[in-house]
């Protein structure tokens, strides 16, 4: 029964998929058209010489053939080769996303590590003063934009910090130029945006496992628990916990995304070295065959992500039927 | 039902004995709700200073004897809680204070331009998908699964080098993917409430598709619209602010709290007033939204009652 589910849902994922690469492909035609960087600039080439490079790279033949051009390689896991230095797209990203996923996924990890036990506090005492200033906390995450509160925490530890000589953080980069790569030296770098992004998610999850908390403990099972004598630990982290966590399963599914777009400002901000900063860097370069690879390699993860938690979330709750 | 409470009938004898409630209308309700919410109060207040502020923008320039381009190169970097520039001055020697003021017409601009375009066309085809069914449903759900899969912010990004916006042209960026959250928020409702009497009565004295959808539907879908909008502007307010930041959004010289922002990247180390304030604007501005909008999702949401 669930095989049949899956294959469902991964049908359906089919025709979005095709969607967003023709939007990504549209959208960038559009942008760019048949601009190639560095082109125009160059006084040595001739007219003919310029018709001849966009020969070379098909760009004189009807949109569709390009897009078809295009989809097929992707489908073959090639993303083509980017416009300002030749490399290989699917390289690139691949390149960088071990520095993305050390970041997002650190977040996403602490995210949750911190979000559970906050909300479940939260939920166990509502209403209290606790309760209360931790509404406050996540209110002012959902407000603080990120690449301020970035700025704000390079301003205190890299800069004031170096200014009263106590032991500062570096503010740019996944790892120093020299003597560095290290352990102790990328973990030093990963502190302050990694505190920014989990900041984020802590705001957020910690709401959403309180609220899914107090539905649980409100029926009757728990109830039932209670009335059999079990210790309040017992009930909350044994019994209400299991399930309200069920929902977060879903909720950090659906972050998958975020793995890869969620840090894109704050790896500008920190200079951070992943797909983000990539795609911004080769936008501005008009780079579209790198915008176009990491877009739809983003568009990717999300319908996967979607996808497995679907079913993640099938496969743990018995009451959803496969329909 | 939204908008009216039922009447209850008064039992022959109890006639003219004031034990029943006078009907009040949904809307009286809510409103009341809102008004009890002192929070929501105080945060509604801030947003309509704030609203003020951007639109009296030119006039505050008056008092102040500055224009929000004005520069001063012999007096640039000036200190901040001084007269003449209570808010120091930037690298040109502008004036922080008046280009915070005219950055407000541009973040809540933004913000509720945004808002009303996404929640109008979104509504437009929820109502239609969830209306008509069938195929038209398929299709239009399957478009708007397009646009809820792309990670934002690389669409963003394409589209912002595309144009390169100025106020209208950066909200319908941002509204490009807003309406298909919306979107799939009016069609779930409007999928259960075609199936109530109501519409089945209405419809068999003769109203057409599209007066059944305009006077009849969208009523009654207009509660989660407005939930939905006043949760929205803040979080519009920030994407707005980050894509400014990024240097993808509204340009240079026009002040906007985000440009402001990446603009004193290059000089905080020594200037750090130029980071904290249009940081704290955009902080301010987004919390006030945002608890006002959770007031008004309290107070109106109709799945809350």
């Amino acid at each position: 029964m669930l095989g049949r589910y899956v294959a469902r849902r991964v049908l359906a994922a089919i025709p979005v998929f095709l969607g967003v690469t023709i939007v990504t492909f549209l959208l960038m035609h559009l942008t760019a058209g048949n601009y190639v960087p560095g082109l125009a600039l160059n006084p040595d080439l001739t007219a003919k010489d310029i018709a001849r490079i966009r020969a070379n790279l098909g760009l004189d033949r009807p949109l569709y053939v390009q897009y078809l051009t295009w989809l097929g390689g992707i489908l073959h896991g090639d993303f083509g080769t980017s416009l300002i230095d030749g490399t290989s797209v699917l390289g690139d990203i691949l390149g960088r996303l071990p520095n993305t996923l050390e970041l997002t996924g650190t977040a996403i990890f602490m995210g949750a590590l911190v979000a559970i036990p906050l909300g479940v506090v939260s939920a166990r005492r509502r209403g209290g003063a606790l309760d209360n200033f931790l509404t406050l906390v996540s209110t002012v995450g959902f407000a603080v934009p990120q690449f301020w509160l970035g700025l704000l925490l390079i301003l205190i530890f890299s800069v004031q910090f170096e200014a009263w000589h106590l032991p500062w953080l570096p503010s740019s980069g996944a790892y120093s130029a020299f003597n560095g790569g290290g352990p102790l030296d990328r973990l030093q770098h990963l502190i302050l945006p990694g505190a920014v992004l989990s900041f984020f998610y802590i705001s957020q999850w910690s709401r959403f496992v309180r609220s899914s908390m107090v539905e649980v403990l409100s029926q009757d099972y728990i109830r039932t628990a209670w009335a059999k004598g079990m210790s309040e630990r017992r009930v909350t982290y044994l019994h209400a916990l299991r399930n309200s966590i069920l929902s977060l399963v879903t909720l950090v599914g659906l972050e998958i995304p975020g793995l890869i777009g969620g840090g894109l400002v704050v790896e500008v901000v920190f200079g951070w070295p992943g797909i983000g900063l990539l795609a911004y860097q080769r936008a501005l370069q008009y780079d579209y065959t790198v915008v176009m690879g990491t877009t739809t390699f983003a568009a990717l993860l999300v319908i996967v992500g979607n996808l497995l938690a679907d079913v993640l979330y099938a496969w743990l709750d018995p009451r959803i039927r496969y329909r | 039902m939204i908008g009216s409470s039922p009447e209850i009938e008064l039992e022959e004898g109890l006639e003219g004995r004031e034990f029943v409630r006078p009907p009040e209308s949904y809307w009286r309700q809510s409103w009341v709700r809102l008004r009890e919410n002192r929070l929501a109060l105080a945060a509604g207040g801030v947003v309509l200073f704030l609203a003020v502020v951007a639109i009296a923008a030119p006039l505050i320039q008056i008092p102040i004897h500055y224009g929000p381009l004005q520069q001063d190169l012999t007096d640039n970097f000036a200190p901040p809680f001084k007269a003449p520039h209570w808010l120091g001055t930037d690298e040109l020697g502008r004036d922080v204070l008046i280009r915070l003021v005219f950055g407000a017409r541009v973040s809540l601009g933004i913000g509720f331009l945004t808002v009303l375009i996404a929640t109008t066309v979104g509504t437009a085809v929820g109502l239609a998908a969830g209306y008509y069914g069938r195929w038209t449903d398929e299709v239009l759900m399957r478009i708007v699964d397009v646009f809820l899969a792309f990670p934002a912010i690389f669409l963003f990004i394409g589209m912002s080098i595309l144009f390169r916006p100025g106020t209208l042209t950066l909200s319908l960026i941002i509204a490009s993917v807003g309406w298909a959250g919306v979107a799939r928020l009016v069609r779930s409702e409007t999928l259960t409430l075609k199936t109530r009497d109501y519409m089945l009565a209405t419809r068999s004295l003769g109203a057409r598709d599209l007066r059944l959808m305009v006077r009849h539907l969208l009523p009654n879908v207009l509660p989660i619209l407005i939930v939905s909008a006043s949760l929205g502007v803040g979080q519009i307010i920030l994407i707005a602010a980050a894509l400014d930041f990024l240097g993808l959004g509204i340009q240079p010289p026009t002040p906007s709290w985000g440009s402001m922002l990446s603009n004193a990247q290059t000089y905080f180390y020594h200037s750090p007033w130029l980071v904290i304030f249009p940081g704290l604007m955009i902080f301010i501005t987004v919390l006030a939204t945002t608890l006002f909008g959770n007031a008004v999702r309290d107070a109106f949401d109709p799945r809350l009652r």
